[in-house]
C-alpha cells in the first residue's frame, strides 16, 4: 500500500539542488509540455469539430463557421441518447453489484483460508481471468440463446453473480495486504468468518474495494464486443458505447453530430474520473505493482 | 475442483469437544457457501464453455439444427482453405509484437520523465492519464475522423508543413494498424502510472550509492532502474500480450468507421478488416465466421486454435508474475 | 429495465406456444418441407378471423421505415384484432442473428436476395409452398427474375418485397457545363467523359469527380458491374467460374486503368472525405460527383433531401464489346420470409401475403420508396407513379438483359471473397489477374463446400 500513499502525496523530500542544472530542467519540461499539447490536441479537435455545421465537416478547417452548438441538441433528437446511457448506466451499476455480492466473498476465502482445492481454484480463476473471452464465446452464445436472452444484456450482467475473474484476483490481492493479525483478533472476539469479512477485513480494504469497483464499472461501461455479440439485434437494448459505433453507419449522419456524441461520451467518464482520482491511481497501481 | 475437499487448515489440528464441532461445521457451510458462486461460475462460464468449444469443432452447426459430427473437416479447411486466417494471425501478431513493446517503451519513457520532475508529477500524470479515461469507441471514431485523409485535421497540418497529398492513414493498408499504434500510444495512461509508482518505488539509497561508484545516468537505468523493475514490466507486458491477442473494438470500429459503408448494402464481411483485411484480427475473424455467418462448428475450431495460442503465451510467461502464484495465500 | 423478464417470459412461452401448436396440428397434413427445419404442418384452411400479435423486422430507417408503416397501419385496419410490432434498422446479419437465436421473429425483410440460399438451406425462413398452395396464391404475377431469386434449389422460402435495379444518375448541369450532351453508353465513353469533367484543387485533390472508379466506393460492387458485359459467377453445380469468364477480366482491367489515371491516393481521400453514402451530404446529390451508378430508391432520396439538384438517369453503360447488352443492369431486391421460430406462422403469413402479393399495397410501396414493384400488375397498375429518372428503372427491370446473382449456401460470400481481392488489386493493378482469379475461384469452391456440409 506503501506505493499509493507516496503516490498520492508526492512530498517526498528532494535531495538534489534543480537550480545546478538549469538547461535539463528546461529541457525536460519542453518535452512535458510538448507531449502536453499533443496529447490534449485530438480532445479538442473533437470539440471543435463538434461544433461545425455538417458542410464545414466535409471541408478541410480547424476552426467551426459559424459555431453551431445545435449538434449537442440533435444529438438526443437523432438517437435514443438518453436511452443508451440509462442502458449503459443499468449495464455497469448491475454488473458491479453483482460483482461485489459474488466476488468479494471468494476472494476473502482465497485470501485467508487454506483448504485443498485451493491451489486448483485459483489456477482455475487466472486462467479464466486472461483468456480471450472469445475462447468460450460460442458455447456460451449458445447457452444464452437456449434460455431466450439473447438480445438483451442480460448475459453480460447475469454472469457477475457467479464471480468475476478479475475482481476475485484483483480484491484477493488487496485483501492479502491487511495483516492477519487484525482477523485473528477478531476471531478471538467470537466472530465467524462473515464477521471477519465483514467487521475487520471490508472497511480495511474500502479503498481496494472501489477500484475493483470502478474498474468493472468501467469495463462494462466501455465494453463494445460483448453487447455488438449480444444485443445488436436490439436497439432498445443498446449501451452508449456499441450505439455510437453503429451511429454514423446506420443514420447515415454527419461528423459535426458524431463528434458531439463523442464529447457526450467521454464527459461523463472524465467527471467520475476528477470524483474519484485518488481511487483510480490506487487501483491501477496496485494491480501492476503488486505484480 | 470439487468443494467437497475443503477443510479449513486450522481445523484439523485440534480434536474438538461438541460445541466446538458444532460450530466448525457452520463454518464450514458458511465457507462452501462464500466460495460456491465462484466455483460454480468457473463451471459454467469456464469448464463447461471449453470442452463444449472443443466439441463444436468437430460438428457443423448453425444453431438452427442440431449440430453435425464432421470429424477434422473445420481443421481442414482452418489450415489448408480458409483465406484469411492467415491474415488474421498475422495482424493479430503484429499488435502483439510490434504494439505492445512500442507502447510499454513510450510509456516507461513518459514515467521515467514525471518520476524525474517529481514536485510537479501530479498535473503532468493527469494530462497524460486523460486519454486513457475516454471510452475505446469514443477514441477510435476520433482518430478516424482527426486522421480522415480528406477533411481532417492531420492531413490539413501536415498540408500546411507541405506534404501533398497527406497519407491515407486508416485507408490505407499499410498504414492503418500503425495509425491504430498511435491511438494505442496514445491511451498509455493506466502503463505509464503503473511505470510511475514503479519508479518512485525504486529506492532512492541504490542510485546514491550507484552514484558514489560513479555511475552516469545510462548506468542507473540499466543496473538500478531496471532490475528493479522487472515485475512491473513483466506484469504490464503479460496483460498487454493478453490484450492483443484479443484486440477487437479498435480495429472493428476503425474499419467500420473508415469504410464508410457502414453496414446498409455491404454487409460485414467486406468491412471487416478494412482496408483490405488490414486490421482483420483473429478475434474478429472468429467473430464473423461465428456469429455473422453462423458457421458455429467453424468458429469453434478457431477458438480452440485462439486457446493452444494463447495457453502456450501464458505458459511462458505467466511463470515470471508472482502474484499469478497461488502459494502468496495466508492462513 | 422491466423488458428483461419479458424477453426471458417470451422465450419460454413461444417454446410452449409452439410444442401445442405442433401437437394440435398433428392430425393435419404433415409436407416434406424443410430438411433442418422439422415438420412444417400447416392448417387445411386459412383461419377465418386473426388476432394477436405479430412482429416484422426490417432494415428501413427514416423515411423509409415510415413507409412501411403506413402499409403495417393498413394491415392492422384490415384486421382490427392484429397487432404488428415493427422492429426497424435490421440488417441481415441482426436478423439472421435474431432468428438464429430463436428471438421474436416472425417476418423479417432482408435487402438482399444473397441471403436465400443461406437461410433456405439453413432453415432459418419457412417454406411457404405449403401456404401457397393452400390459399391459390398466384405466383405467377411476379416479375420472372423476382420469381427466381426467392427461390433456392426449388424450394420457395421467401417471397420478393419490391425490387431493386441499377442504373447510370448523371448531374446534368455539370454535364452541360462540360460540353456532354448525352449520358454515356459505353465504359470508354464512360471513363473520358468522367476524365473531362473531374476538376482538382491547387494542392493536387479532387475538387469534383467525373464518376468514381473505385471497387468499394457508395455502390461500386463486382455485382452491379457483371450486366455491362454479362459476366457470371458461379455454374450449375454452385462451381465459381469467375476466373473462367472473360467478362470479369474485361472489368477488371477496365476498371483498374481507369483508377491509376486519376491516381488511386488521390480518389482514396476524395472517398473519404465523401458524405456517408445514405445521408444529405452524399457526393452525388451535393455535386461534386457528376456521375454515379445508384439504385432507383435515390430518385427518392433526392426528392427528399436535394428535390433542386438536376440529374438524369440512364441504363449503366456495356462494355464496348458488348453494346448489345445496352439496357440492362443489375436486379436485386428485397426478400421477406416467415421466421422458423415464428410463433404464429397463420398470421406471420397473412402479413407477408398482404404486403407481397397484394398490388394495392405493393404500389403504395413502390410509391413510398421509389422501388420497383415485384409484381406484374403492380406494374401495370395506374396507380404506380412513374417519372422520367424512375421510368429507367423500371425499362431496366424488364430488360431481357438484366442480370441478378445467384444464390449460394455461402449468402453473398462468394462476391465478399472476388471482391476482396479486386479492391486490392485495384490499388497496383500490377499482378496476375488469371491467377489472382483462379485462387479466387477455389477459395469461394472451399468456402461453399464447408457451409454446405
Amino acid at each position: 500500500m506503501s506505493t499509493a500513499i507516496r503516490l498520492a502525496q508526492p512530498t517526498a523530500p528532494r535531495r538534489r539542488r534543480r537550480a545546478a542544472r538549469p538547461l535539463n530542467w528546461i529541457a525536460e519540461h519542453i518535452v512535458l509540455v510538448t507531449l502536453a499539447v499533443l496529447f490534449i490536441a485530438p480532445v479538442i479537435f473533437v470539440f471543435l469539430t463538434s461544433v461545425m455545421t455538417n458542410d464545414q465537416t466535409l471541408t478541410p478547417s480547424l476552426w467551426p463557421q459559424p459555431w453551431t452548438w445545435s449538434n449537442y441538441l440533435d444529438a438526443f433528437r437523432t438517437v435514443p441518447l438518453l436511452q443508451w446511457f440509462g442502458n449503459s448506466a443499468f449495464y455497469a451499476v448491475s454488473s458491479t453489484v453483482l460483482m461485489l455480492l459474488s466476488s468479494i466473498p471468494a476472494a476473502y476465502v482465497l485470501a485467508r483460508i487454506r483448504f485443498r482445492g485451493a491451489t486448483l481454484i485459483f489456477v482455475a480463476i487466472i486462467v479464466t481471468m486472461l483468456l480471450p473471452p472469445q475462447v468460450t464465446a460460442v458455447p456460451v452464445y449458445v447457452m444464452w440463446s437456449k434460455l431466450g436472452l439473447t438480445g438483451s444484456l442480460l448475459p453480460l450482467i447475469l454472469p457477475n453473480a457467479l464471480g468475476d475473474a478479475f475482481s476475485i484476483f484483483l480484491l484477493r490481492q488487496f485483501f492479502l495486504t491487511i495483516p492477519k493479525e487484525y482477523s485473528d483478533a477478531a476471531r478471538i472476539d467470537g466472530n465467524g468468518e462473515l464477521g471477519v469479512l465483514w467487521r475487520v477485513i471490508i472497511p480495511m480494504a474500502k479503498p481496494g474495494i472501489a477500484a475493483t469497483a470502478i474498474f468493472m464499472f468501467f469495463s462494462s461501461w466501455n465494453d463494445y464486443y460483448g453487447p455488438l455479440l449480444y444485443t445488436s439485434e436490439n436497439p432498445q437494448w443498446w449501451p452508449v458505447a456499441y450505439g455510437l459505433a453503429t451511429f454514423r453507419g446506420t443514420h447515415g449522419t454527419n461528423w459535426g453530430l458524431t463528434m458531439a456524441i463523442t464529447m457526450l461520451v467521454i464527459v461523463p467518464v472524465v467527471i467520475i474520473f476528477f470524483f474519484a482520482q485518488r481511487v483510480f491511481v490506487e487501483g491501477i497501481t496496485l494491480t501492476g505493482v503488486k505484480g | 475442483m470439487t468443494a467437497a475437499t475443503l477443510t479449513p487448515g486450522r481445523a484439523t489440528t485440534s480434536v474438538a469437544r461438541p460445541g466446538q464441532r458444532r460450530a466448525r461445521r457452520r463454518r464450514l457451510i458458511v465457507i462452501y457457501a462464500m466460495l460456491a458462486p465462484a466455483v460454480l461460475g468457473l463451471g459454467v462460464f469456464f469448464v463447461y464453455p471449453l470442452i463444449a468449444s472443443l466439441y463444436y469443432s468437430f460438428t457443423s452447426y448453425n444453431l438452427l439444427s442440431d449440430p453435425v459430427w464432421v470429424g477434422l473437416r473445420n481443421y481442414q479447411y482452418l489450415f489448408t482453405e480458409d483465406p484469411n486466417v492467415a491474415t488474421a494471425a498475422l495482424n493479430t501478431l503484429w499488435f502483439v509484437v510490434i504494439m505492445v513493446p512500442i507502447k510499454l517503451a513510450f510509456a516507461f519513457a513518459v514515467a521515467g520523465l514525471l518520476a524525474r520532475a517529481r514536485r510537479s508529477n501530479g498535473i503532468w500524470r493527469t494530462l497524460y492519464y486523460l486519454p486513457a479515461l475516454v471510452p475505446p469507441v469514443a477514441s477510435v471514431v476520433a482518430f478516424v475522423f482527426l486522421f480522415n485523409p480528406g477533411t481532417g485535421p492531420v492531413n490539413l497540418i501536415l498540408g500546411w508543413l507541405g506534404v501533398h497529398p497527406g497519407p491515407l492513414w486508416f485507408n490505407d493498408p499499410n498504414l492503418a494498424k500503425p495509425s491504430l499504434l498511435i491511438l494505442a500510444v496514445w491511451v498509455m495512461g493506466d502503463v505509464m502510472i503503473i511505470f510511475l509508482a514503479g519508479l518512485l518505488d525504486v529506492p532512492r539509497e541504490l542510485y546514491e550509492a550507484s552514484s558514489l561508484d560513479g555511475a552516469n545516468g545510462f548506468h542507473k537505468i540499466i543496473y538500478v532502474t531496471l532490475p528493479a523493475m522487472v515485475p512491473v514490466l513483466v506484469f504490464s507486458l503479460v496483460t498487454g500480450v493478453i490484450a492483443a491477442l484479443q484486440y477487437f473494438t479498435e480495429a472493428s470500429v476503425a474499419s467500420a468507421t473508415a469504410s464508410g459503408e457502414a453496414t446498409v448494402g455491404g454487409g460485414g464481411a467486406l468491412v471487416a478488416g478494412y482496408p483490405d483485411q488490414s486490421l482483420l484480427t483473429y478475434t474478429q475473424w472468429l467473430y464473423e465466421r461465428g456469429f455473422e455467418d453462423f458457421q458455429l462448428g467453424y468458429a469453434s475450431a478457431l477458438a480452440v486454435l485462439l486457446f493452444i495460442v494463447a495457453s502456450i503465451f501464458l505458459f511462458f510467461l505467466l511463470r515470471k508474475v508472482r502474484a499469478f502464484m497461488p502459494e502468496e495465500a495466508t492462513a | 429495465m422491466k423488458s428483461n423478464s419479458h424477453v426471458g417470459r417470451l422465450g419460454r412461452l413461444r417454446r410452449q406456444l409452439f410444442g401445442a401448436a405442433a401437437l394440435a396440428t398433428a392430425a393435419t397434413i404433415a409436407l416434406s418441407g424443410c430438411s433442418t427445419g422439422g415438420n412444417t404442418t400447416i392448417d387445411k384452411t386459412a383461419p377465418t378471423k386473426l388476432s394477436g400479435t405479430v412482429s416484422l423486422w426490417h432494415f428501413f430507417t427514416d423515411r423509409e421505415a415510415k413507409v412501411i408503416q403506413s402499409v403495417v397501419n393498413n394491415f392492422e385496419k384490415l384486421h382490427p384484432g392484429v397487432h404488428v410490432i415493427v422492429h426497424s434498422g435490421q440488417d441481415d446479419t441482426k436478423l439472421q442473428q435474431a432468428i438464429s437465436a430463436g428471438n421474436n421473429v416472425d417476418v423479417g425483410i432482408s435487402y438482399s436476395t444473397d441471403i436465400v440460399g443461406a437461410f433456405c438451406s439453413s432453415g432459418a425462413f419457412r417454406d411457404l409452398t405449403p401456404y401457397i398452395k393452400r390459399d391459390h396464391v398466384n405466383v405467377s404475377d411476379l416479375t420472372p427474375v423476382t420469381k427466381s431469386y426467392t427461390e433456392y434449389k426449388g424450394k420457395r422460402c421467401a417471397m420478393p418485397a419490391l425490387s431493386d435495379d441499377y442504373a447510370l444518375y448523371y448531374n446534368t448541369n455539370l454535364l452541360t457545363a462540360a460540353g456532354i450532351t448525352s449520358p454515356p453508353k459505353t465504359l470508354s465513353e464512360l471513363e473520358s467523359d468522367a476524365l473531362k469533367l473531374t476538376t482538382y484543387n491547387p494542392d493536387g485533390s479532387i475538387k469534383t469527380l467525373g464518376f468514381d472508379p473505385v471497387m468499394g466506393f457508395y455502390e461500386n460492387a463486382a455485382a452491379h458491374y457483371a450486366p455491362a458485359t454479362g459476366a457470371q459467377w458461379l455454374n450449375s453445380k454452385d462451381k465459381s467460374v469467375i476466373s473462367s469468364d472473360p467478362g470479369w477480366t474485361e472489368l477488371i482491367k477496365w476498371q483498374t486503368a481507369f483508377v491509376q489515371k486519376i491516381g488511386y491516393a488521390k480518389l482514396k481521400a476524395f472517398d473519404a472525405a465523401a458524405g456517408q453514402e445514405f445521408s444529405a451530404a452524399n457526393a452525388f446529390q451535393k455535386g461534386k460527383l457528376a456521375m454515379n451508378m445508384d439504385g432507383e430508391w435515390r430518385t427518392a432520396f433526392i426528392a427528399d433531401q436535394a428535390p433542386k439538384l438536376q440529374y438524369g438517369t440512364a441504363p449503366f453503360p456495356t462494355a464496348d464489346d458488348h453494346t448489345d447488352l445496352y439496357g440492362g443492369g443489375y436486379i436485386t431486391g428485397n426478400i421477406a420470409g416467415i421466421a422458423k421460430g415464428s410463433k404464429n406462422p397463420e398470421l406471420a403469413w397473412a402479413l407477408l401475403k398482404y404486403t407481397t402479393t397484394n398490388t394495392a399495397a405493393v404500389v403504395k410501396m413502390a410509391n413510398g420508396l421509389k422501388n420497383v414493384p415485384h409484381l406484374t400488375s403492380a406494374l401495370q397498375s395506374s396507380s404506380l407513379e412513374v417519372d422520367s429518372q424512375y421510368k429507367t428503372f423500371i425499362d431496366v427491370a424488364g430488360n431481357a438483359n438484366s442480370l441478378t446473382t445467384p444464390a449460394s449456401p455461402v449468402g453473398a460470400g462468394y462476391q465478399t471473397t472476388f471482391e476482396q481481392w479486386w479492391e486490392k488489386y485495384q490499388e497496383t493493378g500490377t499482378g496476375s489477374i488469371a491467377a489472382g482469379l483462379k485462387t479466387v475461384d477455389q477459395q469461394i469452391d472451399a468456402s461453399e463446400a464447408l457451409a454446405a456440409q
